[in-house]
């Protein structure tokens, strides 16, 4: 059964994208068939991310058009077989797309599929709705910042009303020390607010940056030191194995914050 | 025909001929029109009310071989070309020559419209299709109304194409500035960018395999020509030039814009389709 999971936030730049691009690759290196599709249509970047942009040609908007095949629209990533990517327009033709087109496609997609990821667009309004159109689940990124917690929680307030659940909650670019020292809001202070099931806690790292420039997913490669890295690849693991996810969560917060707190009290 | 020196021909385009340039003696009111519609091109002589005295038939034929062959990238192979002669007197041999015209880039004479008796004889007994018009009135200059060009008149756009833009168009494209990554460009004929090219370029779009890319930079996303498509290398040259895309049976490939006269392919798409190698 093909898993159609939507990834969205309501805020910008929480790190959507990123979340996509790693989750995919790292399924995909765990042997599953995945499908990215971007549901950014105007503002594409999952392309990008991918270091796939220059092999693009068509899109979905072709695909809805007739214009050529779905399967003609799917670029493969090279270096993961088990990856594919749908690219979004980013023209004006992008305006053209509902709901019911997102579900026809996906569901044209999702039987070639183990799953099937979905790139939100930021806001609440028809990229969104598109976005989660055909998504039998969420996952809500969110940063902690209070208007990033305010958005997630209204986003989860319109996805319970489409009946899309479970939607699970992954804390982005979390600073421990600043938790630490009081200057930011702690991963509980998120989770109590959004009331929802954490999946995972990613901290910040330089080397997303490096590798989103590169257009190479962080995981993509092994790095063992990035904290980052290994926690993508925990939450690929709990949204596969699902039985312990929140187990799993606390050894690998409580990792992450014990070799920080060593270093901080060096 | 002399196709060195276009400069000292009795080119007589309206459209094209800069009024600055062009002294009275070498423009005439003579004016040969192709225009494409549904896939047949129609070649419309002017009327004798349009011809000066002084314009002789060699005048006129050599304008037509001008035309034909400055154009001969955008001619579809083997295309069904309809003369339309209005009022013109044409004698068999120069309905010979205007098909020996025609031939020369792979079109094919096949209807001869008139309002001449003359020369709808001369053009049945030939083996053309005739269709005889009543006589027209000379003062009324023919309507063009429903007739679409060849190619639409090239657009020239002075800006940045950004992210998200998309410029279409029905002819030649010459952007005046860079065209960004996510930018994209279709064209049915050639595109030419003073600039950076580092978006898309979609040239001869969809299906015309003579058209070429130009950029003074070229670092794209993509080149496209006709039904082909190109990536940029993954590492990008030491330093950057004028340069020329063009498509080979092996593919898209690239040209420094001062070897265009002596690059294979990239030469031969001047020649007629007769003299290029397959």
């Amino acid at each position: 059964m093909t898993r159609i999971i939507v990834i969205t936030s309501g805020k910008g730049g929480v790190g959507k994208t990123t979340v996509t691009a790693n989750l995919g690759m790292t399924l995909a290196k765990m042997g599953h068939r995945v499908a990215l599709v971007d549901g950014d249509f105007g503002l594409r970047n999952l392309d990008l991310l991918l270091g796939l942009e220059n092999r693009v040609v068509y899109t979905a908007v072709e695909v809805l058009a007739g214009e050529c095949r779905l399967d003609q629209a799917l670029v493969r990533d090279k270096r993961q077989p088990g990856l594919v990517l749908l690219p979004a327009t980013q023209n004006r033709k992008a305006e053209m797309i509902t709901p019911n087109h997102m579900k026809w496609m996906i569901g044209e997609l999702a039987p070639q599929f183990d799953f099937v990821l979905i790139d939100s667009p930021a806001g609440i309004e028809m990229g969104f709705k598109n976005a989660i159109a055909a998504a039998q689940e969420a996952l809500i990124v969110t940063t902690p910042e209070i208007s990033a917690v305010r958005d997630a929680d209204r986003v989860i307030g319109l996805l319970e009303a489409s009946n899309i659940s479970p939607a699970r909650l992954i804390v982005n670019r979390l600073r421990p020390a600043m938790v630490e020292a009081s200057e930011m809001m702690s991963v509980e202070d998120v989770s109590e607010i959004l009331a929802i099931q954490l999946i995972g806690v990613v901290p910040e790292d330089e080397r997303v940056i490096t590798s989103t420039n590169r257009g190479e997913p962080l995981v993509l490669e092994n790095n063992p030191n990035s904290r980052a890295a290994k926690a993508f690849e925990n939450i690929a693991h709990r949204l596969c194995g699902e039985k312990t996810p929140y187990l799993d969560l606390s050894v690998d917060r409580g990792n992450i914050l014990t070799r920080l707190r060593k270093i901080f009290t060096k | 025909m002399n196709a060195d020196s276009p400069s000292t021909l009795p080119i007589n385009d309206q459209e094209t001929t800069d009024p600055i340039l062009a002294t009275p003696a070498q423009q005439p009111k003579l004016q040969i029109r192709l225009k494409n519609e549904d896939g047949v091109v129609k070649l419309i002589l002017p009327t004798e009310a349009e011809t000066p005295a002084s314009a002789s038939w060699n005048d006129l034929l050599e304008q037509l071989q001008q035309r034909l062959q400055a154009n001969i990238r955008f001619w579809q192979p083997l295309a069904v070309v309809h003369l339309i002669a209005y009022d013109r007197l044409l004698d068999a041999r120069q309905l010979q020559a205007i098909n020996d015209a025609l031939s020369d880039v792979s079109l094919q004479l096949q209807i001869v419209v008139t309002s001449r008796r003359q020369t709808a004889v001369a053009a049945a007994t030939a083996g053309y299709s005739v269709t005889q018009q009543l006589a027209i009135d000379p003062l009324v200059p023919p309507s063009n109304a429903n007739l679409t060009p060849l190619l639409a008149e090239p657009i020239y756009l002075q800006m940045t194409v950004r992210s998200g833009m998309d410029i279409r168009h029905q002819g030649n494209v010459i952007i005046m500035g860079d065209v960004n990554p996510g930018g994209e460009i279709f064209a049915a004929g050639d595109i030419i960018i003073w600039g950076r090219l580092r978006g898309i370029a979609h040239a001869g779009y969809p299906n015309n395999p003579q058209c070429l890319i130009m950029a003074l930079q070229m670092e794209p996303t993509q080149l496209r020509i006709a039904d082909r498509v190109a990536r940029a290398p993954e590492t990008p040259p030491p330093q950057f030039e004028p340069e020329i895309a063009y498509i080979t049976p092996q593919g898209i490939r690239i040209a420094r814009a001062v070897d265009m006269k002596t690059t294979p392919y990239l030469r031969e798409l001047a020649l007629p389709p007769s003299l290029r190698p397959d």
